[in-house]
Parts: C-alpha cells; structure tokens; sequence
C-alpha cells in the first residue's frame, strides 16, 4: 500500500487561481520523493494538505489510507513535520518542549531523541528564544524524527540555516532513512541535498505536476540542446521534434531540453530541422530545474 | 579506501562511486578480497541515501567487480578485471578535447602538438631518472 497518495487534488485560495491543479502522485513506504519548484508553484500548499492542515476542494489526500484531515491524531503520531516558517513557542526550554512531543507519540525513542540532542549540542534548559534560527530548527526536527515516523513531511527544512546546520540536517535524514525506511517527501531550493537524498523527483509548475521520474532518470536520459540563433528554428518546429520537453530563449540561442540521450537529441536536431549541433548534454539536477523551471517557449 | 563524491557533478552520484571503485581496482589500490564498507558506512559517511549505495553496489556486483558474501560483507570479486580496451582508450578523450581546443585557441598547429606530445613523453621517460617531473619530486 502507498503511504501518501495525491489524487487530483485541486486547491484555489482566490477563485478561478488553482494554486494546486490536479495533483496526483503516491510515495511507496521507504521512498524519498524531492518536490522541486520555483517558489508559489504549490510545494507549501501540497505539504500541508497531507498533513491536514489544508484541505482540497477537489480531489482527494489519503495518509496511511485515511485521510489526514479527519483522522488527525491517528495519522499525525505516524507523521514527522518541518517547515520553514514552523515556530516553536518562544518561552519554554528544550526539555519542555522534548517532554511535550514524547507525550504525545507513544513510539518515541528517548536514546534517539538524546542522541541528536547531543549531537547537535543542544543545551536543554536553554529557551527556544534563546536559540538560533538553526538551534529552533534542530530542535524542531527532533520533535518531527525521534518516533521514528514512517513518513515525514519537510517543507525547505534548511531554509535560511547555514551550510553546516544544513549538513547536520541531511545526516539526520539519511540515518533515519536506513534505520527506520521513512518515507520522505521534502521540498528544498537546494539542488544538491535533493541529489543526496532522493530517488525521485516530482516538480510542480503553476500548481501542477510537470515531471514525476527517477532522479537518475533525469540525469542519464535527458538532456540540453543548445540551438544558435540563425538557423531560424521556431518555436513549432521544436515542439514537434521527438522527446521535446521545454525550451527558453537564452541570449541569441535557444535552450531546449528533451527526454532522450545527447546523441539521439542531436540525431533528431539534424534530420528534422537539418543543422549539426554538438551542444547537447546531460546535465546536473540544479541546471536541468533551471531550464525546465524556467522554460517559456 | 576513500570514496568522495560531488552532487552537481556531469555524473550522478551512484555512477561516481561505481567510477571510484573500478578504477581502484584497476588502479591496484584495491586488490581481489579487498572489504569494502557496508553500505550504511558509506552512506552515512558522504551523506548520501544508503540506496544510492545500494544501486551503485548492485551494478559493480553485476559487472563482477565485487561480490556480497552473506553476512560477512562486500568485497573485490576474483572476476574483477581491467576494463576493456576500448573503455580505456574512451577515457582520454575528454584530455584530448582539451589538448586540442587550447592548441586551437593558442594558435598552434596539430602537427606541433603532436610533436610536442612527442617531446614531452622524452623529457619524461628522461625525469623519471633523474627525478626532474612534478610527480618524482612529488614523491620524493
């Protein structure tokens, strides 16, 4: 059974505005799924409607097979959650707040909450407004990992923290990945943390899915052409070319990405608009987003 | 030995350590019954999803590069062998793209690279006796 199923949820915040169009996609139990997307392409929106803190006007979010909305507690006890913009209340210790979140999971493991709390060197009789940014969110994840969640739902966790808190962050994950098989379905600007820790990537445009695949799919059977202005290729013309995805106007020259290997791209380029490009190739996660994400053509 | 790896990179990561591991082998720095660490070791160390070592163990295992014996952990496989020669002779192409397109840009002829080329194997089989390239005085 998957652990998180989107089906055609559909959500508008001002009428006729689908911040969320249609979305449908499901994540295996122990899979790790990278949401990419420019900001205000609906990552925030599709994370807080498997958490039940939004719900679709259309279609339906199932957690665990039920929905999160109704079975709040049963399902959030199997839920680990982190957003940027989480706040912890500002005048209690880290031990109170510890001491809250093991109340509430009656899975929590206490050697593992003590053991990220020293690994991260947190001092518990500190209060939360004492802390910074990087400490609260530290702190926050410990109360989001340390019962061993069969999901966890991260919305940009490294937000604003600094490279190391950033690092400390993915070692986390990636220990409780292979201890525990969470699922993890995390959304992050940062291409290279997706790289770490994902299989797979769904990328949201204008609150829709506009490519769900491998993430080694994307880097091995995907690639970029680099079209130079004066061979008069138009805009249809590429749409019509075999595995054609997104193409952008980049100085004088095209940029266009296709779902197929550099030399079956270039092979194509030369029989159907009858010119030689050298200039394909595959590409690192950052750059692929850069030229689908910003694809106008 | 150490394996690194760089997310951005042209290759994705569990190619990078497949990279690593063959050339390690062929290299000589891992010899047949080598251990190799398990993969939780090794993705916790470079911070990465101990499935992306898994797949990266699963196609070296296919390629006969190393073997799982049960229980007791990975290591280099007997079948583990050099790869082919034409792999090999792929390998320096990305160099010669190199060689040839600073030439072009230096304004320098082929033939005077391939000359070159010439010379500089001479100065080098000469420094290796006498000790006179970067790599003998990085040795010494």
């Amino acid at each position: 059974m998957n652990i998180l199923e989107f089906h055609n949820v559909t959500r508008a915040f001002k009428r006729g505005i689908n911040v969320l169009d249609e979305v449908s996609f499901s994540i295996a139990p122990g899979e790790v799924v990278g949401l990419l997307g420019r900001n205000g392409a609906g990552k925030t929106t599709l994370i807080r409607t498997a958490m039940g803190m939004i719900r679709p006007q259309a279609g339906t979010v199932s957690v665990f097979g039920s929905d999160p909305a109704i079975d709040a507690v049963a399902v959030k006890q199997r839920i680990g959650y982190v957003s940027e913009d989480q706040t912890l209340p500002p005048r209690i210790t880290v031990e109170k707040v510890i001491d809250l979140h093991r109340s509430l999971y009656p899975n929590w493991d206490e050697n593992f909450a003590t053991e990220l709390l020293e690994r991260f060197a947190l001092a518990p009789k500190m209060r939360i407004d004492q802390l910074s940014k990087g400490q609260a969110r530290q702190v926050a994840l410990i109360g989001a990992v340390a019962h061993r969640p069969e999901l966890l739902l991260l919305d940009e966790p490294a937000g604003g923290l600094d490279s190391v808190a950033r690092r400390e962050f993915l070692e986390t994950a990636v220990r409780l990945l292979a201890e525990s098989g969470t699922a993890i379905l995390f959304s992050s600007h940062h291409m290279n943390d997706v790289e770490r820790l994902a299989q797979r990537v769904v990328m949201l445009q204008g609150g829709r899915v506009f490519l769900d695949c491998a993430l080694d799919d994307l880097r091995e059977n995907y690639c970029r052409a680099i079209i130079p202005g004066g061979h008069g290729a138009t805009p249809s013309e590429l749409h019509h070319l075999d595995g054609f995805l997104a193409a952008r106007q980049r100085g004088g020259a095209l940029h266009a990405v296709f779902h197929l290997d550099p030399e079956s791209a270039s092979a194509g380029i030369r029989e159907r608009l009858g010119f030689e490009t050298s200039a394909c190739s595959r590409l690192p996660l950052e750059e692929m987003f850069i030229e689908l994400a910003g694809g106008t053509i | 030995m150490m394996i690194h790896i760089q997310p951005g990179d042209d290759l994705p990561i569990y190619r990078q350590i497949m990279r690593q591991v063959t050339e390690a082998v062929a290299g000589g720095r891992m010899k047949v019954g080598d251990k190799l660490p398990s993969q939780r070791e090794l993705a916790e160390q470079l911070v990465i999803s101990h499935l992306t070592v898994k797949k990266a163990y699963d196609e070296l295992e296919r390629e006969g590069v190393i073997e799982t014996r049960r229980g007791r952990g990975t290591f280099v496989a007997e079948s583990a062998q050099l790869p082919g020669k034409a792999e090999r002779l792929e390998n320096l192409r990305p160099a010669c793209r190199q060689l040839i397109s600073k030439a072009w840009l230096s304004g320098v002829p082929f033939e005077e690279v391939l000359q070159m080329l010439g010379e500089v194997r001479d100065q080098m089989a000469a420094g290796r006796k006498s000790g006179h390239t970067a790599r003998d005085e990085r040795e010494d």
